[in-house]
């Protein structure tokens, strides 16, 4: 066998598509597809499908780790046996953006670090993530949240557009064995391609430059001081509490867990799904006490949970800066926005502080 | 890469923390209207033996078909063998839970989140303070310090409900009340039978026995657990009284499905009911908005 130590490979544009092919034939492949005008995470079967092109998904790549309903436990009424049939299979997400790997990473610091759910240390250890890099669009502000590049996350391969070729960076041994294991379509890397990487870099940051970034230097404490805000009512006026930002958010992960016999009362499914917070009885109670009994309540608890929260928890900000949840919400509240208003700046001051933002972030 | 991610993955599998145990019920009590005790005993002999814990933790009670709700532990950990947890009737599946007899199946996991801080509250006097259902997991303090009294200063019990029908763990408390070493202050919110008077030491609010109990402040570890509304008028009255808010600890209840801390529902501020939880000290109310 041939000994093999690479900081990283090159993979030339042409040979994309053979890579990708290759993927498929090591295990299932997953990567994004165009769907009615939209850009969806989806299971491959041909080729032709794989969108490389595209700025956001509607929904992140969680779903193919924690699906959004999931039956946790089957048992019989009878002598309360609890079985699964669970099995987690091996699989690959390909074309996975800087801000979501760093979304995946937080969700493995949250089923991981304490009480560690076996289900998801399982898919975990048998997926491959491979990212790709990307430029932003005016919902985008990975660069104030520092998670612009795949820096410090959980991956396995990253490529790196450089022009003709992408530049790929290896994360870990599951990476390192593709690249050998399709060796074949990579090339060593030569200085010019360093530089060319290195240029790269500057040119996403550069992409941002004109764009609303939120200033999020100590924001943790300014929301725990701004709590009593009239800010969060206001913004929260337009708030449907239809659940949208949580579940387009890389990060969320609440769920509900109920049970549902059959027919003849036999057997139970105990299933979970995807909740959110922003539903009136997520902080509902037998006995009819509601812990969050407004919109107000819960609209702040979002934003204060992923900048406190889970700073407390697992010492990350929950939010990776995509921007799904201003994108996709139907009443366009905008969190850049919203974070703008609760610390009171202009404009001018704000594009400032952005460009501060650009060394690394707290966490 | 980061080192503590890198860690995260390289772990074996763990055991299932979701997958819970068989326990048979062996008694129901009716204690008040709408209120029993029921007690269980784990049919594995090996979980039987392994099961510990601290008083003021609850667990995962599966109630067959209808689902999972968390129940605070109401016997002691210093008592091996069995397991008791007083249920209110109060929503769907604490219904389906009240139907059920002697000799009938569920599954239990846990037990969870953090309980009283039993250790440091060594050497001090303790005062415990229960209103309504909240002394259900304080039952388990009072026998956990009565069973290991000699490590414990000065106890105190103070219990306030609605009315001598409602008083919980009649015939304990009256036992209680005759030994020497635990002082016991009982009130109900109004007198209106014979037995209430005959019963409680005083018509009215927890609030007001407070001011009655005799202990050095800075030397006492206060636990509390009652109604949501109590705890704001008996945490002033008791910093009023010079308790120091890091010796107050209070019970909180929230909305739980999980129990270790991956489901969400019951965050209060930024902290985990279940993980972080139950048992906090009131100085974090300063912390955690809408704590109280």
């Amino acid at each position: 066998m041939e000994f093999h130590i690479e900081r990283a490979k090159v993979l030339p544009k042409a040979n994309l598509w053979d890579f990708l092919e290759g993927l498929r034939r090591v295990s299932p492949l997953i990567a994004p597809v165009r769907r009615g005008g939209r850009v969806a995470f989806s299971e491959i079967n041909d080729i032709s499908d794989v969108t490389i092109d595209y700025t956001r998904t509607v929904l992140p790549p969680k779903k193919f780790l924690v699906p959004y309903r999931r039956v946790r436990f089957t048992y019989s009424t009878e002598d309360l046996s609890f079985s699964s049939t669970f099995k987690a299979r091996q699989q690959i997400i390909f074309g996975i953006h800087s801000c979501d790997l760093h979304g995946i990473s937080i969700l493995d610091s949250i089923y991981l670090k304490e009480n560690p759910d076996p289900r998801y240390l399982d898919v975990r250890k048998k997926t491959v993530l491979i990212g790709i890099s990307c430029m932003p669009d005016d919902f985008c502000f990975c660069l104030s949240t520092g998670t612009a590049f795949p820096d410090g996350a959980n991956w396995d391969l990253f490529l790196t557009d450089i022009g003709a070729d992408y530049f790929v960076s290896i994360g870990s041994p599951k990476g390192d064995e593709l690249i050998i294991e399709l060796k074949e379509l990579f090339r060593d890397i030569e200085r010019e391609d360093l530089e060319l990487y290195k240029r790269s870099t500057k040119k996403k940051k550069e992409a941002f430059r004109n764009r609303k970034l939120p200033d999020l230097e100590r924001i943790s404490q300014l929301i725990e001081l701004e709590y009593e805000s009239p800010v969060w009512e206001e913004e929260a006026r337009r708030c449907l509490s239809c659940g949208t930002c949580t579940n387009v958010c890389p990060t969320c992960f609440c769920y509900t867990s109920v049970d549902v016999p059959d027919f003849e009362g036999k057997t139970v499914k105990r299933v979970e799904f995807t909740t959110s917070c922003q539903y009136p009885y997520y902080s509902l109670v037998a006995g009819g006490h509601y812990f969050k009994p407004t919109r107000t309540a819960r609209f702040r608890h979002r934003y204060y949970h992923k900048f406190v929260g889970y700073p407390y928890q697992i010492e990350k900000f929950g939010c990776v800066g995509c921007g799904r949840c201003s994108a996709e919400c139907p009443a366009e509240i905008s969190m850049v926005e919203t974070l703008r208003r609760l610390r009171g700046e202009d404009e001018e001051e704000l594009r400032e502080a952005a460009e501060q933002t650009f060394t690394d972030r707290p966490f | 890469m980061k080192k503590s991610l890198e860690k995260l993955l390289n772990k074996p599998l763990p055991i299932d923390p979701f997958k819970p145990v068989r326990a048979v019920i062996t008694d129901v009590e009716e204690l008040a209207p709408d209120h029993k005790k029921f007690t269980f005993s784990f049919l594995d002999e090996e979980a039987s033996d392994s099961w510990s814990y601290i008083p003021g933790q609850f667990v995962m009670l599966t109630v067959p078909k209808a689902g999972e709700i968390p129940i605070s532990i109401c016997s002691s950990p210093t008592r091996k063998g069995f397991l008791e947890l007083t249920v209110r009737k109060v929503g769907r599946k604490t219904k389906v839970l009240h139907q059920l007899k002697p000799g009938d199946l569920v599954a239990i996991r846990g037990p969870y989140g953090n309980g009283f801080p039993v250790g440091i509250m060594e050497n001090h006097n303790v005062l415990i303070i229960a209103g309504g259902l909240g002394m259900a997991p304080l039952r388990s303090l009072v026998w956990y310090v009565l069973d290991r009294r000699h490590r414990f200063k000065e106890v105190y019990l103070l219990y306030g409900t609605r009315s001598y029908e409602y008083v919980l763990y009649k015939e304990e408390l009256r036992r209680l009340r005759e030994r020497e070493d635990i002082k016991c202050l009982f009130c109900l919110d109004r007198f209106e039978t014979p037995e209430d008077e005959r019963w409680a030491d005083r018509e009215g609010l927890l609030t007001e026995l407070i001011p009655e109990v005799d202990l050095e402040p800075t030397e006492t570890y206060v636990a509390v657990c009652g109604p949501p509304v109590a705890y704001k008028f008996i945490g002033k009255e008791l910093l009023k009284n010079g308790y120091p808010e890091s010796q107050i600890f209070v019970s909180l209840e929230r909305k739980m499905e999980c129990g270790i801390g991956k489901c969400g529902h019951c965050q209060i501020g930024y902290k985990f009911a279940c993980v972080d939880g139950p048992i906090f000290p009131l100085w974090d109310t300063k912390n955690l908005p809408e704590m109280l």
